[in-house]
C-alpha cells in the first residue's frame, strides 16, 4: 500500500514539477507570479483533445501541436498582459495576471462548456492502459511509465537549454540583472518571451499528461493545480529551475501519502498547508535565494 | 466636486434611502441594493490592503467567510443578538488577519499574495469538510434574522429584521460608519503611514515607520471588516453554505477595488455598485444564453486586465485634492518610481 502510494505520488510530484518550472522560470526572469500558467496548462490539455477529435491527430502529434500553441498563448499572453507593465508596480502586473488567468479560465468555458469530458481513450496507443509490471502488490502501468518518462526528458531538456545554449545564458543573465544584460546587448523582450513560450510548452504537457492519467478535463482544472504547481514551486525555492523539480516531487509524494493516511477529504488542503508552512518558516525553499523584503 | 454635481448626488442619495419606504418598492430591488451594500462593506475593507498599502490580498473571502459562519453559529447555538456577534466577528477576523499577516508580510508580496489564497482555500476545505460544526456542504440553514431589543424600555420596542426595508437601512448604516472610519483612517498617521510604504518602503523605513506593524495592522483592520461584513451577510441572508465562500468571491471583490480605483474609499463603493448590479443583469443574458453565471467572470478579469494597462488609478480615481493633482509632484513621483524599479534590478544581482 505504500509503494503504490508512493509510485502514484511520483507520478503526480513529476506532473506538479513540469507546470511548477514553468512558474519558476517566469519568476526567475521577470519577478512575477504568472497566474495565468494554470490557465496555459488547462488549455495544453484542451488542444490536445481538439486536436485528436477534431483534426484527427495521432496522440503523440497532438501533444507537439498543444505544446506548440501553448508555447504561442504564452508568448500573445506575455506581449498582450504583461509587457506593456514592465515599468509599473508590481501589484498592477499581479492583478493583471490575476484578471487574465480568469479571464482564459472563463473563455474556455465558454468554447468548451463547464462539464468535464473524458479524454479520448480510443486515441491513445493501447498499450499505453496496460500493466507494465506487478512487483509484490505495486502496479505500475505502461501510462505511469509514460509519464516518467516524458516528464524526466523534458526536465534534462530544459536544464540543457537553461545551462548549454545561448538562450539559455541570457535568461540566467536575465534573471540575475535585467538592466546588465541589457547593455551586454541580450534582446530582453525576445528572451522573455521566449522563457513564457518555453514555461507554457511545459505546462502543456502536464496538462495532457494529467488528463489522460485521470481521464478527464475540465475548464476549471487549472486552478487548483496551477495553485499546487505554484506552491511547488515555492516549496524548491522560486526562481531556482531544480527547486522547482524536486518541489513538485516532493509535494506530490505528500500529497499521496496525506491523502492515503491521514484524510483524503483535505487532499489539496495539503497542497495549500505545506505551501503556507514553507513560506512561514523558510520561504527561501529548499534550494531558493533570500527573499525578505529588505526594504 | 462643482454645486451642481453635489445636488444630483445628494437627490440620488436621498431617493435611494427613502426608496424602501414608498409604497411600489420591490422586494428584489431592495435585495440586490442591500447585496451591493454588503460588497461595499468588503470593498471598503479590503480596499486598506491592496489600496492603501499597494499588497495583493487574494483570500479576502476568507476572512469573511469565517465571519458569517461564526456569526451563523453564535446564532444559532448559543442564540447571540447580532450587536454582540458583530464585534466579535470584528475581533475574530483581526486576531486571524494577524496570525496570517505577521509570518507572511515580512515577505515581499508576491508571497503574501499567493498565502492569503491558500488560507481562502483552506477556509473553504474545513468549511466543507467539518460537516460536525457547519454541516458542510448541505449549509447552515435557520440563523435568526437580526432583532432590536429594546423591551426593557418598552414591551412593545422589539423589532425583528425580516422585512427587507430594515436589513437595507442597517447595512445603509453600516456603510456609512466604515466609510467614516476608513476616510479618518485615511487622513490619520495610519493612513499615511501605509501611502508612505506604498509608494516607496525604503524611504518609508528611513523616515522611522515600522513597515511590519504597519502592513499586519493594516491586514487585520482590513480582516476584522471583512468578518463585519460577513456577521451581517449571515444574518441577513439566513442560510450559508461553503460555496458562498470560494475564490471567485475574492476575485470579485478584487475587481471592485480596481474598477473604483485603488486606494480611492469612493471608488471602492461605486465599484461595488456597478459590479453587483452589472452581475444581476448578466446573470439574465448569460443564461439566456445557455452559459453558466460564473462565465461573467471572464469580463471582469478582462475588466481587470484592460483598467490595469490604461487607467491604472481606476475610473473614478480620487477626487483631486491639492498634492495629488500637482503637475511637480507627478514627475518627482515618476522619477521616484523609475528610480526604484532600477534599484530593483540592482538588488537582483546583489542576491
Amino acid at each position: 500500500m505504500l509503494e503504490q502510494q508512493l509510485i502514484n505520488g511520483l507520478t503526480l510530484g513529476l506532473i506538479y514539477a513540469l507546470i511548477a518550472v514553468g512558474y519558476t522560470m517566469v519568476y526567475g526572469v521577470i519577478q512575477l507570479i504568472n497566474f495565468a500558467h494554470g490557465e496555459i496548462y488547462m488549455l495544453g490539455a484542451f488542444f490536445c483533445v481538439t486536436f485528436i477529435t477534431a483534426a484527427g491527430l495521432p496522440f503523440y502529434a497532438a501533444i507537439v501541436m498543444a505544446m506548440l500553441c501553448c508555447a504561442l498563448c504564452g508568448i500573445v499572453l506575455d506581449i498582450v498582459a504583461y509587457r506593456p507593465l514592465r515599468k509599473a508596480p508590481r501589484l498592477a502586473a499581479l492583478i493583471t495576471a490575476i484578471g487574465m488567468s480568469i479571464f482564459l479560465q472563463n473563455l474556455a468555458l465558454v468554447i468548451w462548456g463547464s462539464r468535464s469530458r473524458p479524454f479520448p481513450r480510443a486515441a491513445l496507443p493501447p498499450y499505453l492502459g496496460e500493466k507494465a509490471l506487478i512487483v509484490g502488490g505495486v502496479s505500475l502501468t505502461w501510462l505511469q511509465l509514460f509519464i516518467f518518462a516524458v516528464a524526466v526528458a523534458m526536465m534534462v531538456a530544459l536544464s540543457l537549454i537553461i545551462r548549454k545554449t545561448r538562450i539559455g545564458t541570457a535568461m540566467r543573465a536575465l534573471a540575475q540583472n535585467r538592466t546588465a544584460a541589457a547593455l551586454m546587448g541580450i534582446n530582453i523582450n525576445f528572451v522573455i518571451s521566449f522563457t513564457f513560450a518555453l514555461g507554457s510548452a511545459m505546462g502543456a504537457v502536464a496538462g495532457v499528461l494529467v488528463s489522460v492519467f485521470y481521464n478527464t478535463l475540465y475548464p476549471t482544472m487549472g486552478y487548483t493545480a496551477g495553485v499546487k504547481a505554484f506552491a511547488a514551486a515555492v516549496l524548491g525555492g522560486i526562481g531556482s529551475v531544480p527547486g522547482a523539480m524536486a518541489g513538485g516531487i516532493v509535494l506530490g509524494v505528500a500529497e499521496a501519502l496525506g491523502a492515503g493516511y491521514l484524510s483524503s477529504l483535505y487532499r489539496d488542503g495539503i497542497a495549500y498547508a505545506v505551501m503556507i508552512a514553507v513560506i512561514i518558516l523558510r520561504p527561501s525553499g529548499i534550494l531558493g535565494r533570500s527573499v525578505i523584503d529588505k526594504a | 466636486m462643482n454645486k451642481g454635481k453635489k445636488a444630483l448626488l445628494l437627490v440620488t442619495g436621498l431617493a435611494l434611502l427613502v426608496y424602501p419606504v414608498l409604497p411600489f418598492s420591490s422586494d428584489y430591488v431592495l435585495h440586490v441594493m442591500t447585496l451591493a451594500m454588503v460588497y461595499m462593506i468588503l470593498a471598503m475593507g479590503l480596499n486598506i490592503v491592496p489600496g492603501f498599502c499597494g499588497l495583493l490580498d487574494l483570500g479576502y473571502v476568507g476572512f469573511y467567510g469565517l465571519g458569517a459562519y461564526a456569526a451563523g453559529l453564535l446564532t444559532i447555538h448559543y442564540g447571540l443578538s447580532f450587536w454582540v456577534i458583530v464585534p466579535l466577528a470584528a475581533l475574530n477576523g483581526a486576531i486571524w488577519g494577524t496570525l496570517l499577516g505577521a509570518p507572511t508580510l515580512r515577505l515581499t508580496g508576491d508571497y503574501f499574495a499567493i498565502v492569503t489564497f491558500g488560507f481562502s482555500e483552506l477556509v473553504v476545505l474545513f468549511l466543507t469538510n467539518e460537516i460536525w460544526l457547519t454541516r458542510g456542504p448541505l449549509g447552515l440553514p435557520g440563523i435568526q434574522p437580526i432583532t432590536l431589543d429594546f423591551s426593557w424600555l418598552h414591551p412593545a420596542w422589539y423589532f425583528e429584521f425580516y422585512e427587507k426595508a430594515p436589513n437595507f437601512y442597517l447595512a445603509a448604516v453600516m456603510v456609512a460608519l466604515i466609510y467614516f472610519v476608513m476616510g479618518r483612517m485615511e487622513d490619520s498617521r495610519l493612513g499615511r503611514a501605509w501611502y508612505a510604504i506604498r509608494e516607496d518602503p525604503l524611504a518609508a523605513a528611513s523616515c522611522g515607520v515600522n513597515i511590519l506593524n504597519y502592513k499586519v495592522i493594516a491586514f487585520a483592520i482590513s480582516a476584522g471588516i471583512g468578518g463585519v461584513g460577513g456577521c451581517f451577510y449571515a444574518r441577513w441572508s439566513m442560510f450559508l453554505s461553503p460555496d458562498m465562500f470560494k475564490f471567485w468571491e475574492s476575485f470579485l471583490v478584487l475587481c471592485m477595488v480596481v474598477l473604483g480605483g485603488l486606494g480611492n474609499i469612493k471608488g471602492a463603493l461605486v465599484g461595488a455598485a456597478i459590479l453587483v448590479c452589472l452581475g444581476e443583469v448578466l446573470r439574465e443574458v448569460l443564461t439566456a444564453f445557455g452559459l453558466p453565471p460564473e462565465t461573467r467572470f471572464m469580463a471582469y478579469g478582462l475588466i481587470m486586465v484592460l483598467i490595469m494597462r490604461f487607467k491604472p488609478s481606476g475610473f473614478f480615481p480620487a477626487i483631486a485634492s491639492s498634492s495629488r493633482s500637482s503637475r511637480l509632484l507627478e514627475t518627482l513621483q515618476k522619477r521616484i518610481a523609475a528610480d526604484a524599479y532600477s534599484r530593483e534590478d540592482d538588488r537582483g544581482a546583489a542576491a
